[in-house]
């Protein structure tokens, strides 16, 4: 009796649960419907803004700073660092501008912007063969982000590059990582392609202004973890400035910057189309005394060795011979950690290497690095 | 329990099928009630859920500032001194479509839709609102950006407004009329990210500063802050961050705060749902009773043939739980259409009385369903517990005589009166001593089932006095239907009961509705003086430019203008609405003091030393003459001194009312929220009003209300809020009904054999009908005058307690005239209707026919 009304009691308990399963709803999705700032960085128009079109003269500080009359803009730190005991670190922080529309348009709100930047901060751990990297977004307003030329700064957030210009300062944190740096003149800036007006393509116009501090000695310290480290090193900016972007039939570039123990620096980029490498490929040799040679397309030689597997999908080429014959140069290249891959709204390869081989017969040594951009489908890349 | 016995007792189900047929009824209205209720509390809670979390997302903690928000330096200062990293920057308001814009082939008279505004800023939207940040292809957020104006919808609402990428539409934003150019439009990935995306109108926080008129200012700055001890030393950097008079608190806490601004609103109307489910209650008892007084006979044989007590106790509350499950299952499915209805009664209170919410559907959250189901069987099997005991109590001898349940029923009257009157002293008690509205509750529950524990015995004292009355007026039929009615008291007792609960709570909650009427209205006449009424249309409050208040004053026909700033500051007891007056001293008249001396009150007030709080905002925070509250405001922590307390049912959440000068020199808010204009002897109304139509300019869009028209308004909004409890009370007259119909059918029925005798002695048809409609008019004359007494209890109760302890107002109890018959008019009426068809049925039965039952 007592158990008839009890096993019924639990059948219905046993009911209720199930229909408390049945219909419960399910674990709510975050909202989602996407309004992307990716977008910003690729689909504004090219008129309206100044084209590269013929060598100018260069001035520093002056062009330093920003240039706000060509859509896209960069300045570009890499550099090879090493702690006491030997311990290697590759660095990376950039900051990008991109105007949103050509002109200025008044506002009344501060807020009002034309321009979009974002800033990329990467750290190789090569001994923990780790790699930090962190990818932020601002508008030109308020403060917020911009760029100065003298004193030199350009900034987002509290990431920063200034100095007036030398010594410059880095400062970067983010995450467990945090850099404070200090570079050194080096030698002058190098003006890339002729006298600083580098091709890219066929077209004109499809060609960027562009100069490089290819060897700053480098000190500061670095936080990693809790961990704070007194570093030394070389590093290297980029400088580049333009209004095209990739024409149709390319899908992407490759660049290196490597510093050679004899002094000496090498800079190659090649733009790849869907089927072989454009002829506006070019690099340069920079002499010990800061003396530069341009390098054309058939100066030059690139061969991928090995490949490497992102996790997010896509393989990026992981190992490189690279000649220069008539400098006698015959290098390996090697990533100093496989996966230096930035995963963020656009996915790229950057990362710090190491150089291996001779020089006129002579073994010789480098470090640097390499961009790998166009290897995956899911993002386009903004370099 | 065994197959037969089983078998048994569903055989009895269904050879009544009426009696079962109503006690599921009776089951299923009381749970539909409850559901509903719920259900559409569930909803209203859901939509507030849904659309608080696409505009809070994955935010932590959110710094605010007064009511003029925050200085847009402060974000600049979180991200670059303190170092927060993850800061997003807020401008937001509630905004309309003007309604030239809607989609052709709506109705003119739809309310017009309106739409929140959000600025937000997208590069520091993707740990906040990932609809908004980087990520897959999209909007193009150039333009969004670049662009003055430039907006973006959920794809869903761009269609419903007739819209399409390129198109723009006229917004009222705060109080201007302001073109938006729809840029894009976001695909939603689910259907429920398209709900809480639906009422968004996104733009860049440039265009919200413009379109808003805030240039500077940001409304809020949301923040993700990591957990643990970096959490707190981040925190701590914000906190130095902020200018005097901001705070940052956890993202839960604002919307934490704006769910308790509608809870008593939500218990209220739960318990008023629970009272449909008891009269359902008082419906199974009646049912059960009488199925076991009905089967007397077998239940004795049972018992005699050795069938164990606690064999006939499992029959009795498993025939119980099959009424019980099929009534709530029934109720289920009644409860969600009801719902449905009800959902929107619910959503318009809401938005007439604390915030702008959405409710586009019922959402049915299983739990809901669940908790009914459960809660309709288990009032079902209690019940039936009574009737259980006993049909096992008695030996198995005294069970077979059909009078030892009557003998047993009247036995116990003392006893159910004593508890009665335990119940109704210790209802009273919990009424009386302050506590918790649900003290007050626990206490109108009391004062009920004390009342319906007393009524058998009341019924008896008055059949004893109507005696000789029925009998004069009938002449023997009206004593016996009289006699009838003590004679089958286990039966008569309870249908008067639920009929008593019944028609006091129709006259209890319809007294105090009229009392709160009765008392805004006499408020209205009170504080609405002035001739004309300006607030910016669309949203309420939205701020309006003072210097229209000095266009206004310079109008020929003007005579003087009262403005008025409402606006929420933040306080030592959380947010604080303010009320910040410009009164000419004739315009104090409009507030009547509960607490302190006007004179002395008035003066505090213009010298910037004191304010007058609401009487809600007293009751809330226990404050009075004296008390002090302190504030936070960008001029550093101040301290308000209450001078006195003021009458006022504009707002349930209680304000502190303060000199417009004073509220400026501490908020630096240079706006008004409205004005009102007192016209010259003769000014023509609407020559001004046009001209201050003039003097504002086309693209200020200003409200205008005449006095009456704001009155009338008011009233409405009252009306509307009420609309809920009158559509309430209606369902639990209608459950009481049907208490009482079964309660009759079964008494009649149960005498059939008695009336046939009766019809067999020579009884003509029309005289038995004048006996079946003698008792039930007798039936519901005592119920009439039992629910009086009880009624005008919990109307007092209502206005006094529950009102005083759910919004803190003072309500004077209005008792109409008619309240005093109206109760009668209700039970009698009820009752002979109810009688209607048994009486029929009985009249039409041959005596033969009868007389062989059973």
């Amino acid at each position: 009796m007592a158990r008839r009304a009890t096993l019924l009691l639990a059948l219905l308990l046993l009911a209720a649960g199930a229909a408390w399963l049945l219909l419960r709803e399910p674990e709510r999705p975050p909202v989602a419907a996407r309004l992307s700032v990716a977008t910003v960085l690729e689909t504004s128009p090219e008129a309206g803004f100044a084209r590269a079109l013929a060598p100018r003269g260069f001035a520093f500080p002056a062009d330093h700073g920003p240039h706000p009359g060509f859509r896209t803009e960069w300045w570009y730190f890499t550099g090879n660092l090493e702690a006491a005991g030997g311990r290697r670190f590759g660095y990376q922080l950039t900051f990008f501008r991109n105007a949103l529309a050509p002109g200025a348009v008044a506002r009344a709100s501060r807020w009002g912007a034309r321009e979009a930047w974002l800033a990329h901060f990467a750290l190789t751990d090569v001994e923990g063969r780790r790699f930090h990297a962190f990818e932020r977004f601002r508008r030109g307003a308020l403060g917020l982000a911009g760029a100065e030329a003298a004193p030199f700064r350009v900034w987002l957030d509290r990431w920063e590059a200034s100095g007036a210009p030398f010594p410059l300062t880095l400062r970067a944190a983010a995450g467990e990582v945090a850099l404070d740096l200090r570079l050194a003149r080096g030698k002058p800036p190098v003006l890339q392609g002729e006298d600083g007006l580098s091709r890219k393509g066929a077209a004109p116009g499809q060609a960027s202004y562009y100069y490089s501090l290819t060897r700053m000695p480098t000190t500061g310290r670095l936080r990693l973890a809790g961990e704070d480290l007194p570093v030394r090193g070389l590093s290297w900016m980029d400088r580049e400035w333009s209004t095209s972007s990739l024409s149709p039939g390319q899908v992407g570039w490759d660049w290196f910057a490597l510093q050679l123990a004899d002094g000496r620096e090498l800079m190659l980029y090649r733009m790849r189309l869907e089927d072989g490498i454009d002829p506006a490929s070019a690099g340069s040799l920079v002499a010990a005394d800061g003396g530069k040679r341009h390098l054309a397309r058939g100066d030059f030689a690139v061969a991928a060795l090995t490949r490497w597997r992102s996790p997010a999908g896509g393989s990026y080429p992981a190992r490189w011979r690279v000649r220069v014959p008539s400098a006698g140069l015959d290098l390996e290249i090697r990533p100093l950690v496989a996966d230096q891959e930035h995963r963020g709204v656009f996915r790229y390869w950057e990362g710090a290497v190491a150089a291996r081989g001779t020089s006129g017969g002579a073994p010789i040594a480098g470090r640097g690095y390499v961009e790998l951009t166009g290897y995956t489908d899911t993002a386009k890349e903004i370099r | 329990m065994t197959p037969l016995l089983r078998r048994s007792g569903l055989r009895h189900l269904a050879r009544h099928p009426w009696q079962a047929g109503l006690s599921v009824l009776g089951v299923a209205l009381g749970v539909a009630v409850v559901v509903a209720i719920d259900l559409a509390n569930a909803s209203a809670q859901r939509a507030f859920t849904l659309s608080t979390e696409a505009v809070v997302g994955r935010t932590t903690h959110q710094a605010t500032g007064g009511p003029g928000g925050l200085p847009e330096e402060t974000y600049r200062r979180l991200v670059l001194a303190a170092g927060i990293d993850e800061a997003a920057p807020v401008v937001e308001d509630w905004v309309t479509v003007e309604a030239a814009t809607k989609a052709a082939g709506k109705a003119a008279s739809d309310s017009p839709r309106v739409l929140h505004l959000l600025g937000v800023d997208p590069f520091a939207e993707a740990p906040f609102r990932p609809y908004l940040g980087p990520g897959a292809a999209g909007t193009d957020v150039s333009a969004l950006l670049t662009r003055p104006g430039a907006a973006v919808l959920a794809a869903g609402t761009a269609r419903e407004l007739g819209l399409v990428p390129g198109g723009s539409f006229t917004i009222l934003a705060a109080g201007q009329r302001r073109r938006v150019e729809l840029v894009g439009v976001l695909e939603p990935d689910d259907e429920t990210a398209g709900r809480a995306l639906a009422d968004l109108l996104v733009v860049d926080v440039a265009t919200a500063q413009e379109l808003l008129g805030r240039v500077g200012r940001l409304n809020r700055i949301d923040l993700r802050l990591p957990d643990g001890a970096a959490g707190a030393e981040l925190l701590a950097r914000a906190r130095r961050a902020l200018p005097p008079g901001a705070t940052v608190a956890p993202a839960g806490a604002r919307a934490a705060r704006t769910e308790e601004m509608t809870r008593a609103f939500r218990v209220n109307l739960t318990a008023l749902s629970l009272l449909a489910l008891i009269c359902g209650v008082f419906l199974i008892y009646n049912a059960m009773t009488f199925s076991v007084v009905q089967r007397r006979t077998l239940l004795g044989t049972l018992r005699a043939l050795g069938v164990t007590r606690g064999e006939v106790f499992a029959l009795v509350l498993g025939e119980a739980l099959a009424v019980g499950l099929a009534g709530s299952l029934l109720g289920l499915a009644a409860g969600v259409l009801l719902g449905r209805g009800l959902v929107g009664l619910v959503a318009q209170t809401i938005n007439d009385l604390y915030f702008v919410l959405a409710v586009r559907e019922l959402a049915v959250p299983p739990a809901v369903l669940v908790k009914g189901a459960l809660l309709g069987t288990a009032a079902t099997l209690l019940a039936a517990l009574a009737p259980a005991h006993e049909a096992t109590s008695a030996p198995p001898r005294a069970v077979l005589i059909r009078s030892s349940l009557e003998s047993a029923a009247r036995r116990a009257l003392p006893r159910a009166a004593a508890l009665g009157l335990a119940l109704l002293a210790l209802g009273a008690l919990l009424l009386a001593v302050p506590g918790t509205l649900l003290v007050s509750f626990a206490g109108l529950f009391g004062l009920f089932l004390g009342a319906a524990l007393l009524t058998p015995g009341a019924t008896v004292l008055l059949m004893r006095l109507l005696r000789p009355a029925a009998g004069a007026l009938f002449g023997l039929l009206g004593r016996m239907a009289a006699g009838g009615v003590v004679a089958a008291l286990s039966r008569t007792g309870v249908a008067v009961a639920a009929l008593v609960v019944a028609v006091s709570v129709a006259v209890g909650v319809g007294t105090m509705i009229d009392s709160f009427r009765g008392t805004v209205r006499r408020w209205l006449d009170a504080s609405l003086g002035a001739d004309l009424y300006v607030v910016a249309a669309g949203r309420p409050g939205a701020p309006l430019d003072p210097a229209l208040a000095a266009r206004a004053a310079a109008l020929p026909g003007v005579s003087r203008v009262d403005a008025i700033r409402q606006a929420e500051v933040p306080s030592e007891r959380g947010p604080l609405r303010v009320l910040a007056v410009d009164l000419d001293p004739r315009g104090r008249r409009s507030f009547e003091l509960r607490q302190g001396r006007p004179a002395a009150a008035w003066r505090a007030v213009a010298a910037g030393r004191g304010v007058l709080i609401s009487e809600p905002l007293a009751s809330r925070w226990d404050l009075g003459v004296g008390s002090r509250l302190r504030v936070s405001s960008p001029a550093g922590e101040r301290v308000l001194a209450v001078a006195g307390v003021f009458y006022d049912y504009a707002s349930e959440q209680g304000a502190a009312l303060m000199a417009l000068p004073h509220y400026r020199r501490l908020w630096g808010d240079p706006f008004l929220s409205g004005f009102s204009l007192y016209l010259a002897p003769g000014a023509d109304e609407e020559a001004v009003e046009r001209a201050l139509r003039r003097a504002a300019g086309p693209d200020r869009a200003l409200a205008i209300n005449p006095n009456r028209e704001l009155r009338r308004r008011s009233l409405e909004v009252f009306d509307r809020t009420f609309r809920i409890t009158a559509v309430l009370r209606l369902l639990a007259g209608l459950v009481a009904f049907i208490g009482v119909l079964s309660a009759l059918m079964a008494l009649q029925l149960e005498r059939a054999r008695e009336l046939a005798v009766l019809r067999a002695h020579g009884l003509t048809r029309g005289q038995l009908w004048r006996l079946v409609t003698a008792q039930t008019g007798l039936l519901g004359l005592a119920a009439g005058l039992l629910s009086l007494p009880l009624g005008l209890a919990l109307a007092a109760a209502m206005v006094h307690v529950v009102n005083r302890r759910s919004f803190g107002w003072t309500v004077r109890l209005d008792l109409a005239p008619e309240v005093f018959f109206q109760p009668l008019a209700l039970a009698l009426g009820a009752a002979l209707l109810a009688g209607l068809y048994p009486a029929w049925r009985m009249a039409r039965t041959p005596p033969a026919e009868a007389l062989r039952e059973e």
